[in-house]
C-alpha cells in the first residue's frame, strides 16, 4: 500500500495490459507512469511495489483565439496501446488534442567512437591510429518519452473517452456530440462515425457522455447518453453510425421522480467486461451490469450510495451531483468497484452479492496494513466508527479507479494522492 | 406552497450555474449546462403549475420584452422560439430550454425568469441600463455577481427591469 503524493489533482489512472505499468494524468497536463518492481527474492516485503518510471509533460494550456476560449491541459484519459515491440506507448487526452507517446527505455550506451572522443566532440585525427569497433556499455537505466502523433482539431467538443479498437490499427475519441475514427498512424483525418448535433442546438436534450470499443470485436462500440441510455453500434452497418444496433434503456421509475431525475440517470462511466459479454455503466447512485444480449433492463444494480438520494438537492448546489464517478471489472469480471465520496470507494462481488465500503487514506495506508470495512449509517442504530451521513467529507472524491488486469491489485486516485494497494493473501483470482 | 418555495430556490440556483459557467476555465461545458437547463425547466413548470399565488409581482407586461432582449419579440417570445438566444453564436451554445406554453407571468425567457426570481443577483442590479447586446456581451460581472440559494423574500416587488435585460443578454 503506499500514496504517492503529488501537487495535482489526479484526472486519470490507467493499468497497461499485462499491468506492469500503471499511468496516471493530472490536472496540469502531466503523465506520471508507474512501473512494478519484479519480485526479488531478496526482499521479499517489497515484491511487485510499483515506483515512478517515468514523468513527462504531456500537455500544456492553449487558447482557441477565434472564440476567445482557453482549452485546459488537464489529461481526461489514458489508453495503452498493446505492446508490439520493446516500447510502450499510451494515447493521452485533454479536451481537444490526442497524443502518441512512445516509451523506450535505454540502459546501454555505445562507447568506442573513432571520430568522436566520450564527450562527443570531434577528436584531433593525427591522434587516431588505429580503428575501433564502437562497443555497447551498460548504462544507469534512462526512460525517454517522445510525442510521436499529435491527432488535433478533430473536436468542436470536449473529449470525454478515447479508447483503442482490438486491431491496434485504430482508435476513437468521443466528445459530447460526436465519435471520429482515427487510424493510429495519421493524423491529418478522422472519420466521424457518430454525430448526435442537432440541426438546432436549441433542440438538444442529449449529449455523449463516455464510449468504448468492444474487448474482441473490432466493429463494435457502445456508448452511453446524459439520458442514462448505452447504444451499441456496429460500424460494418453503415459508415455513420447514428443508427444504434442495440439500444440498452431502463425504464425510469416514477416514484423517484425529482427535479434531479435526469442527472442522476446520466451515464459517467461505460466499461465492457474482459470477456465481452457484460457492459458496465455507473450513474450518479448506482452501477448497473448490462447483459449485451438484453436491452430492456440492466441484469444487476448495486446502489453506491442511496443515501445520497434525500440530499441532492444540496448536492446540486455544491456541484457534487455533476460529479463523474468511474467503474471497473477485475480480471475475471466477478468483482466490480466504483469509488464515492469521503475517500471511499465500494466493491460489488457479483457472485457472493457481498459489498464492501473502504477507505483510502494515510492512515490505512501503512505498509501491510489490512483495510477495514467502513459503513455509512443512515440513522437507526449506530455502531461505533460508523460514519454518518451528514460527516461525509463531499471534497473527497473518488472518481478515478483502476483494477490491474489479471492480479488483485487496485489502483485509488483521491484527489492528488494515488493509492495503490494489493491483496496479497488472495493473489488468484476466485 | 413548499413546492413553490424549493423551485424558486432551484431555479435561482441554476441560473447562477449558467452565468459562472461562462467565466469557468476551459470554456463553457455542455453536458453540464445541458442538465442544468433540464432542472430549470422542471423547476419552472412545478413553479407556474402550483395554485398557491406568486411569491413576486409581474411587472407591466411591455416593459419587460422592451429593452434589448435578445431574441424573441416584445412582450414574450413566440411559441417554440429559444427563451436562451446567445448573443455570441460560437459553436458551443448552450442549449434552451423548451418555451412552453405562455403564462401569465411570461416566464418563457430567461430574461423574465431572472427578473422574477433573480433577486439575488444584486451585483447584475448594480449596473446601469445599457443600450443593445453588444454593450452587454462586454459584461463579466464575475462570480461576485451571483449568490444563488438566497431567496429575497423580503422584496416582494420588482425594482427595476431595465438592469436585468441587458444583463441578461450576456447568457
Amino acid at each position: 500500500m503506499k500514496p504517492v503524493g503529488g501537487t495535482d489533482i489526479i484526472s486519470t489512472v490507467e493499468f497497461n495490459h499485462t499491468g506492469e505499468l500503471l499511468a496516471t494524468g493530472d490536472k496540469g497536463g502531466r503523465v506520471v507512469i508507474f512501473q512494478r518492481e519484479p519480485e526479488s527474492k531478496n526482499a521479499p516485503h517489497s515484491q511487485g511495489e510499483y515506483d515512478v518510471y517515468s514523468t513527462f509533460q504531456s500537455h500544456e494550456p492553449e487558447f482557441d483565439y477565434l472564440k476567445s476560449l482557453e482549452i485546459e491541459e488537464k489529461i481526461n484519459k489514458i489508453k495503452w496501446l498493446p505492446q508490439q515491440n520493446a516500447a510502450h506507448s499510451l494515447l493521452s487526452t485533454n479536451d481537444k488534442t490526442i497524443k502518441l507517446w512512445k516509451i523506450t527505455e535505454r540502459d546501454k550506451r555505445p562507447e568506442g567512437y573513432n571520430l568522436k572522443d566520450e564527450e562527443g566532440k570531434l577528436k584531433d585525427l593525427s591522434t587516431v591510429t588505429s580503428l575501433q569497433v564502437p562497443v555497447l556499455k551498460p548504462m544507469d537505466l534512462m526512460v525517454e518519452v517522445s510525442p510521436r502523433r499529435v491527432f488535433a482539431n478533430g473536436h468542436t467538443y470536449h473529449i470525454n473517452s478515447i479508447s483503442v479498437n482490438s486491431d491496434c490499427e485504430t482508435y476513437m475519441s468521443a466528445d459530447d456530440l460526436r465519435i471520429n475514427l482515427w487510424h493510429l498512424a495519421i493524423t491529418d483525418r478522422s472519420f466521424n462515425i457518430v454525430d448526435i448535433k442537432p440541426a438546432n442546438m436549441e433542440d438538444l436534450t442529449e449529449v455523449i457522455t463516455a464510449s468504448e470499443f468492444h474487448p474482441h470485436h473490432c466493429n463494435l462500440f457502445v456508448y452511453s447518453s446524459s439520458k442514462g441510455s448505452l447504444r451499441l453500434c456496429d460500424m460494418r452497418a453503415a459508415a455513420l453510425c447514428d443508427k444504434h444496433s442495440k439500444l440498452f434503456e431502463e425504464p425510469e421509475d416514477p416514484s423517484n421522480r425529482s427535479f434531479f431525475s435526469e442527472i442522476i440517470s446520466s451515464v459517467s462511466d461505460v466499461k465492457f467486461s474482459h470477456s465481452g459479454r457484460y457492459m458496465l455503466t455507473r450513474d450518479y447512485l448506482t452501477v448497473k451490469v448490462w447483459d449485451l444480449n438484453m436491452e430492456a433492463r440492466p441484469i444487476e444494480t448495486y446502489q453506491v450510495h442511496d443515501y445520497l438520494r434525500s440530499k441532492l438537492c444540496s448536492l446540486y448546489e455544491n456541484d457534487c451531483i455533476f460529479d463523474k464517478f468511474e467503474c471497473a471489472w477485475n480480471g475475471s469480471d466477478s468483482v466490480i468497484m466504483t469509488g464515492a465520496y469521503n475517500n471511499f470507494f465500494r466493491m460489488f462481488d457479483r457472485n457472493t452479492k457481498r459489498d464492501v465500503t473502504l477507505e483510502a487514506s494515510r492512515e490505512s495506508s501503512k505498509p501491510r496494513a489490512v483495510l477495514k470495512p467502513r459503513r455509512v449509517c443512515v440513522g437507526g442504530k449506530r455502531r461505533r466508527d460508523d460514519i454518518s451521513v451528514d460527516s461525509l467529507d463531499f471534497t473527497k472524491k473518488i472518481l478515478h479507479t483502476a483494477w490491474h488486469p489479471a492480479e488483485n491489485i487496485i489502483a485509488i486516485a483521491a484527489t492528488n494522492n494515488l493509492y495503490i494497494f494489493q491483496d496479497k493473501v488472495n493473489s488468484e483470482m476466485h | 406552497m413548499e413546492f413553490k418555495l424549493e423551485a424558486h430556490r432551484i431555479v435561482s440556483i441554476s441560473l447562477g450555474k449558467i452565468y459562472n459557467s461562462r467565466v469557468q476555465r476551459g470554456g463553457i461545458k455542455l453536458h453540464k449546462n445541458l442538465l442544468v437547463s433540464l432542472v430549470l425547466r422542471s423547476a419552472r413548470q412545478v413553479y407556474l403549475s402550483d395554485p398557491c399565488p406568486s411569491l413576486y409581482l409581474a411587472g407591466p407586461a411591455g416593459s419587460r420584452g422592451a429593452a434589448g432582449v435578445g431574441g424573441g419579440p416584445a412582450g414574450g417570445p413566440a411559441p417554440g422560439s429559444s427563451p436562451l438566444k446567445k448573443p455570441r453564436r460560437n459553436s458551443e451554445e448552450q442549449p434552451g430550454g423548451a418555451a412552453a406554453a405562455e403564462e401569465e407571468m411570461e416566464t418563457g425567457n430567461v430574461a423574465n425568469l431572472i427578473s422574477i426570481f433573480g433577486s439575488s443577483f444584486s451585483g447584475l442590479l448594480r449596473k446601469s441600463p445599457g443600450g443593445g447586446r453588444e454593450e452587454a456581451e462586454g459584461e463579466e460581472s464575475g462570480p461576485e455577481a451571483a449568490e444563488p440559494g438566497q431567496i429575497c423574500c423580503d422584496k416582494p416587488v420588482l425594482r427595476d427591469i431595465n438592469p436585468w435585460s441587458t444583463a441578461i443578454v450576456a447568457f
